[in-house]
């Protein structure tokens, strides 16, 4: 078992990591390669300065306020809380001032950004079971979904442990020192993380998010980086 | 299908395969934000209908063949390998689509789906299975640019009957040449329909202001860009950027046709002359008081529709709406945002395939005649041909009780002639 657990917090998640650093770049540049489309593609009559609007466009989705405002408030509400807590997993490897200006511990939130996420998670997948949402949907768009789900689900057991149960075996000190060794190139299990109670759950998070960090670069995730340009494009 | 065919449609595919047609293809998250774009799903509410699910049938192609993960892992994108009954999903797909890019203003990355549907064109093509009456057509239209000669005359006859219906109507105005062509250092170059209608009452508002300007030979529509062949698109267009250069005019004006106009001036590239369709020149001619309007020529309320290619894909949204002030005091628009306005349902080339398309057309368009309707105009302006011909079929089927007019006539017929504004002028 505890060979599994290794290969799961040491290896995998550097293949992840470069698959999902290496993937990614690989896949933008192959894009950004390919020519210009030859004729505007705007939208008139968007007027103004482009890049304030495509910002507002690409980060506060008013077209989507304006036809599905349910599903808008589940959207911002999820990458709100999915971008709070990469902040969060940031600061399990050090203390950032920056992100203290609302200050906080780790994580922020005190276990209701995850509990947020899992909701916004457990709405996106039950709209895709109700018809037309159902036949648009292809198998990736529920894959992604459970295994988000269940990442958050697991991840976020182990912050409300913490923060509502005063669980106190496995804390931030351990997740600091696995995280830097990692970083550092000299990989090392810290007893709580390898014997704690948790550390199934920690193992089981792990390996969820190495999984979807793998399939992001060869996935519709990639809207990530690419609804910015594509905004742009409407805005001509 | 052998592997040759599949082989030379997915070298077309490739062909197609730029920045933003990438960025289309991959981001799409299926969210369905686009359902209630598509006046065809308004009106005919029907999966298949959809923007996102018309995309899809390109995507799963572009997965099988073209992304890893459609490699590695079909299933979970249901990648989908080129057969005989895709290429029917693509027809279905792509000619119930019209290319108005409504969905494009829902989606909230911007997805174009007239362009993903361009790709389902090409394919159609190369595989023989495309509308051949859109292929024949746009093949008499390069045609003619290559053999211009032997149109000349024919043309030239033709001609000579119009200008005297012109002289009838707006006699004062005509000066010697009536409907001039071929003329060399001409300011503008009016590139019309084949049509009468097209012709007339461009010819008198150009004369009443006084313009320098010369016809065209050719027509400005283009069948390649309804059938999705960038080939016969860009040589379509080339007759006419050719004809501009050679009679060194300042600035082309296509008539109303919306695709013609998008065309032009999207495609045509960096050219010694500017592109604008007759609705802006006629704007600008009201604003600089070369023409003025009689604004007791129309009776009773009117609306406007807003051609796609035009406005929510060519800009001009304003023109229109300022010739209607000069034109009726009772203006009514149909939505409060014309980048909201509904497809009339005849773009993408299903105006131009007649009868066999027509029932479709009237059913998939019923939010349009109920968008008509509601604002009880009793006149329904347009400029587009195309719209224009829907919009009549939508007026009888529907029973809308209402008068579809081209823009350039009503100015045409509303126009107050020379002695009557300088007999103003004297009083």
């Amino acid at each position: 078992m505890q060979t599994v657990y290794y290969i799961i917090l040491v290896p995998m998640v550097y293949i992840a990591f470069a698959t999902f650093f290496l993937g990614t770049l690989f896949r933008l540049l192959k894009i950004w390669n390919e020519p210009k489309n030859p004729a505007t593609l705007k939208v008139f009559p968007e007027r103004g300065p482009k890049w304030p609007g495509t910002l507002y466009d690409t980060f506060l989705l008013p077209t989507v306020r304006k036809h599905n405002f349910v599903l808008w408030v589940f959207l911002m509400v999820f990458h709100i809380s999915f971008l709070l807590l990469i902040i969060g997993h940031l600061e399990l490897f050090k203390d950032f001032k920056i992100f203290q200006v609302i200050p906080h511990n780790i994580f922020m939130g005190r276990g209701f950004l995850g509990l947020f996420l899992a909701i916004a998670l457990l709405f996106f997948l039950f709209r895709r079971f109700v018809s037309p949402y159902r036949e648009l949907s292809v198998p990736e768009d529920y894959y992604l979904l459970i295994l988000l789900f269940l990442t958050v689900l697991i991840g976020s057991q182990m912050d409300w442990a913490r923060t509502w149960y005063d669980y106190g075996e496995l804390g931030v000190q351990d997740y600091r020192e696995y995280l830097l060794s990692l970083l550092y190139l000299r990989p090392e299990l810290p007893l709580g993380v390898q014997f704690g109670g948790h550390s199934f759950m920690l193992v089981a998070h792990v390996f969820l998010a190495n999984v979807f960090l793998m399939f992001f670069p060869f996935s519709k995730i990639m809207h990530s980086f690419l609804a910015l340009p594509m905004n742009r494009l409407r805005r001509g | 299908m052998d592997e040759k065919t599949r082989d030379d449609l997915l070298k077309l595919f490739q062909s197609k395969l730029n920045r933003a047609m990438t960025f289309y293809l991959e981001a799409c998250s299926r969210c369905g934000v686009c359902t209630k774009a598509c006046h065809v799903y308004a009106s005919i509410p029907q999966i298949k209908n959809i923007a996102a699910y018309r995309a899809e049938i390109v995507r799963r192609i572009y997965k099988k063949y073209f992304r890893a993960q459609g490699k590695l892992w079909p299933s979970a994108g249901e990648a989908k390998e080129l057969s005989e009954m895709v290429l029917q999903e693509l027809y279905d797909a792509a000619y119930s689509c019209t290319g108005c890019r409504r969905c494009v203003v829902y989606c909230p990355f911007g997805i174009d789906t007239q362009m993903i549907m361009s790709v389902a064109k090409l394919l159609l093509i190369g595989a023989n299975s495309e509308p051949e009456m859109l292929t024949m057509l746009a093949d008499m239209s390069i045609e003619k640019g290559k053999s211009i000669e032997i149109f000349k005359e024919g043309f030239l006859n033709g001609l000579k009957n119009l200008e005297a219906e012109v002289v009838k109507k707006w006699q004062s105005e005509a000066g010697e040449t009536v409907i001039p062509v071929d003329a060399e250092g001409a300011d503008l170059l009016y590139v019309a329909l084949a049509g009468a209608h097209s012709i007339i009452p461009a010819a008198a508002v150009f004369n009443a202001a006084g313009e320098n300007w010369t016809l065209s030979f050719f027509e400005a529509v283009n069948f390649g860009a309804f059938v999705g062949d960038p080939t016969r698109t860009r040589l379509i267009l080339e007759r006419i950027v050719n004809e501009a250069r050679r009679l060194k005019v300042k600035e082309v004006c296509i008539c109303e046709c919306g695709t013609a106009f998008r065309v032009m001036k999207q495609l045509s590239g960096a050219q010694p002359f500017k592109v604008s369709s007759v609705t802006e020149v006629h704007a600008r001619y009201i604003r600089e008081g070369r023409i003025k309007l009689n604004k007791s020529k129309l009776q009773g309320p009117v609306t406007y529709h807003d051609p796609c290619q035009l406005a929510r894909n060519g800009g001009v949204m304003d023109e229109p709406r300022y010739i209607l002030k000069h034109l009726t005091d009772d203006f009514r628009d149909m939505s409060p945002d014309p980048k909201y306005n509904w497809c009339c349902g005849g773009g993408g080339g299903l105006v131009a395939l007649g009868e066999d398309t027509l029932d479709f057309r009237m059913k998939s368009a019923k939010v349009k005649a109920d968008q008509v309707q509601k604002t009880g105009a009793k006149i329904l302006a347009t400029a587009c041909e195309n719209c224009h011909t829907q919009l009549d079929n939508l007026n009888e089927h529907y029973r809308l009780g209402v008068d579809v007019l081209f823009l350039t006539s009503m100015v045409a017929d509303a126009l107050v002639r020379v002695q009557e504004r300088e007999s103003a002028k004297a009083a």
